[in-house]
């Protein structure tokens, strides 16, 4: 992608206001953009188990090597689409060299294809969201044509085989008989799918040892055992470390964004199913009894047409108001993410259609208290009124600011309680003892 | 940790076998069983696997050790945030796991306590929940820790330093392997350290106010008055 000009819009004017009324801060100049807009950073070295330690603490890093000794000498391959971008390239690229620390080999493959083939399959994607696809023949043998190339080229020598998403599932016919494991992670919401495709693809799926879903709500009836792995944040991340108070500040300072000020932020791209319009408008009804400014920080409006019209939409809809920041941000600017949601008050995210919704994950892991729609794998993180709050309207939302933003102690508790929650279910260590767990189940089952 | 000078004689006492320290790592299975309503709720409850109930009562405390207030289990929260059922949320979540030393046991509380409450109130069964219940289980692997206690200092070390999954284990879980109303921890304490009354004492720490790290604590405390 090409790097994005730092057009932040809506909001304007951005100027710092010459009449304040007496005793309201002055909202801060933003000062151009910032130079991580134009370029993407250098790629940072993975951390190792032992940085976990103070996350997550030595008895749980115990647990994992406990773990790793029951199924040394066992080994593991990973196969998906991609190798860059996306969310389950990011989660492999952490995953699997963690794995290998713990003396589990795992090795990570990605399947080649023409067009004709990512084209088929970005289809299939849509159509397992339960979008309308009239699957043909065609398709049908262009997507098994190319599984057939990469069975060919690939070696499946592991006791192990795991095969992300529906992309390469038909490798499954490279199984032999032995004592090799094969396991199917779907990363998507197949609660709904298209009939035409899953009836075609899911002979495939029930050939697997085991399914693995994201959420209890995206899973489908299979004769196969299903488990549950949760999709998870690395806490060393870029997106999620902690970070200097300091350049906190300088990347409010850079976006105009006043912390004197509560701060509400919703962090996702320009897509209508995450809501933004309806974010302004809860904000706006929210504003007239609180203070308030609202981040709305996302991406795709350059390399997406759709996503060019919502910020459109978005920003017709904040109507030049002041409070209302609007940001347009490349994909590798992550300490800057991170930076705003460190700076928020209140984490919105008011999807009306979600996967598991890690910007949620992201902001309870900062202690944020988060007002989200109850879609998608949202319910598992958001627990209403203990971990933070579930809406499924613009008013709900708006009265949510309103609480929150006036009972700073409740909001403190559900921010508390959310971190919490996510250094229990939703880091990269949970998941590594995931993967140990069902190697030695699956393995020992024979 | 009590000072080495403090050299009493429970101090001394050395128990015919030492306390072991596991932990237990589960992994989250999806199973065949779903409910709509409360009616479907019942009727699941009375037909899923045990491990099922284990993991919607039991296993959720741990999954949720960090919460003080408001979690009991995944039938009341469910019966309230998605039913908007308090009453019959009330009930469900007084059901506390730590009377009961089989599955089995549990699962005829908690189906008595549904038809209880759906006999009186027909109109609550038929009632959509906002979200469905996806019942689960998990497959569990016993893991040993490094700690072990020969003393009860040792022990008391040990209480601090385990995870908070190892004081589940030992502290809430135990009863199902023990057929016991009492836990691994009293269990040592009684049989191989003669501590009858800080055995008893543990018993009376409420795990349903406290968060888990709360319940450590006072686990702790119980224990280091034991050297006083």
């Amino acid at each position: 992608m090409e790097p994005v000009s730092p057009q932040v819009e809506a909001g304007t004017p951005r100027a710092a206001e010459t009449s304040t009324p007496q005793g309201v801060p002055t909202r801060p100049e933003r000062r151009g953009a910032p130079r991580s807009w134009e370029t993407p950073p250098e790629p940072v070295a993975p951390p190792h188990l032992q940085d976990y330690q103070s996350i997550v603490g030595e008895a749980m890093l115990e647990e994992l090597r406990f773990l790793a000794r029951g199924v040394k000498g066992k080994t593991m391959r990973m196969v998906n689409s991609t190798a860059v971008g996306g969310g389950v390239a990011e989660m492999l690229n952490r995953l699997v060299p963690l794995l290998g620390e713990v003396e589990v080999p795992t090795h990570w493959d990605v399947i080649t294809g023409g067009n004709d083939f990512f084209e088929v399959t970005k289809a299939f994607h849509n159509a397992l969201h339960g979008s309308n696809y009239e699957l043909t023949r065609h398709a049908q043998e262009i997507f098994l044509t190319y599984n057939g190339q990469n069975r060919q080229r690939m070696q499946f020598t592991e006791d192990m085989v795991v095969i992300h998403d529906p992309q390469p599932a038909a490798l499954i016919r490279a199984r032999q008989d032995g004592s090799a494991k094969w396991v199917w992670r779907c990363h998507i919401d197949l609660s709904n799918p298209n009939p035409q495709v899953w009836g075609f693809l899911r002979p495939f799926i029930e050939q697997f040892d085991a399914s693995i879903f994201s959420s209890q709500s995206f899973a489908r009836q299979l004769s196969n055992p299903q488990y549950l792995f949760y999709p998870c944040i690395d806490p060393l991340s870029e997106k999620n470390k902690e970070l200097e108070d300091s350049f906190v500040q300088k990347v409010c300072d850079e976006f105009g964004v006043d912390r004197s000020r509560p701060i509400l932020t919703q962090v996702s791209r320009f897509d209508r199913l995450k809501d933004p319009v309806g974010v302004v408008q809860a904000f706006k009804l929210a504003k007239k009894y609180v203070d308030c400014q609202l981040v709305l920080a996302g991406g795709g409006a350059s390399d997406d047409p759709e996503g060019a019209i919502v910020l459109k939409e978005v920003q017709e809809a904040a109507n030049n108001d002041p409070d209302i920041i609007i940001l347009d941000l490349p994909p590798w600017c992550a300490l800057e993410i991170n930076a705003l949601q460190r700076a928020s008050t209140l984490v919105v995210q008011k999807s009306i259609k979600e996967g598991f919704g890690l910007t949620v994950t992201e902001a309870l892991w900062k202690r944020r208290p988060t007002i989200a729609g109850a879609v998608g794998g949202i319910p598992n993180q958001v627990i209403n009124k203990l971990t933070g709050m579930l809406v499924h309207s613009v008013e709900g939302c708006a009265y949510q600011i309103r609480y929150l933003l006036t009972h700073p102690e409740f909001a403190a508790q559900l921010g508390i309680n959310g971190s919490e929650h996510v250094r229990e279910n939703f880091l990269i260590t949970s998941n590594v003892r995931r993967w140990l767990l069902l190697l030695q189940i699956l393995c020992s089952r024979g | 940790m009590g000072t080495p000078e403090v050299t009493t004689a429970v101090a001394k006492r050395t128990p015919p076998k030492p306390f072991y320290f596991n932990t237990s790592a589960h992994l989250l299975r999806i199973t065949e069983y779903a409910a709509n309503t409360l009616s479907e709720l019942l009727d699941a409850l009375r037909q899923c696997p045990e491990d099922s109930v284990f993991q919607h009562t039991f296993r959720t405390l741990q999954e949720h050790h960090f919460l003080r207030e408001g979690f009991s289990n995944d039938f009341a929260h469910w019966a309230l945030a998605s039913c908007n059922e308090p009453k019959l949320a009330e009930a469900l979540a007084s059901v506390d796991v730590r009377e009961f030393t089989s599955v089995a046991e549990l699962r005829q509380r908690l189906v008595e306590v549904m038809e209880n409450a759906l006999r009186d109130d027909p109109r609550a069964g038929g009632k959509i929940g906002e979200e469905r219940f996806y019942f689960c289980a998990s497959d569990i692997v016993v893991i040993p820790t490094t700690f072990k206690a020969q003393t009860i200092y040792e022990f008391a070390e040990g209480l601090r330093r385990v995870s908070l999954h190892s004081i589940h284990h030992h502290f809430i879980e135990a009863r199902l392997r023990l057929k016991l109303m009492s836990n691994d921890f009293s269990q040592w304490l009684h049989e191989d350290m003669g501590l009858t009354e800080t055995a008893r004492a543990l018993n009376r720490v409420d795990i349903y106010t406290a968060t888990l790290e709360d319940v450590r604590r006072q686990i702790v405390r119980v224990v280091e008055r034991a050297l006083t």
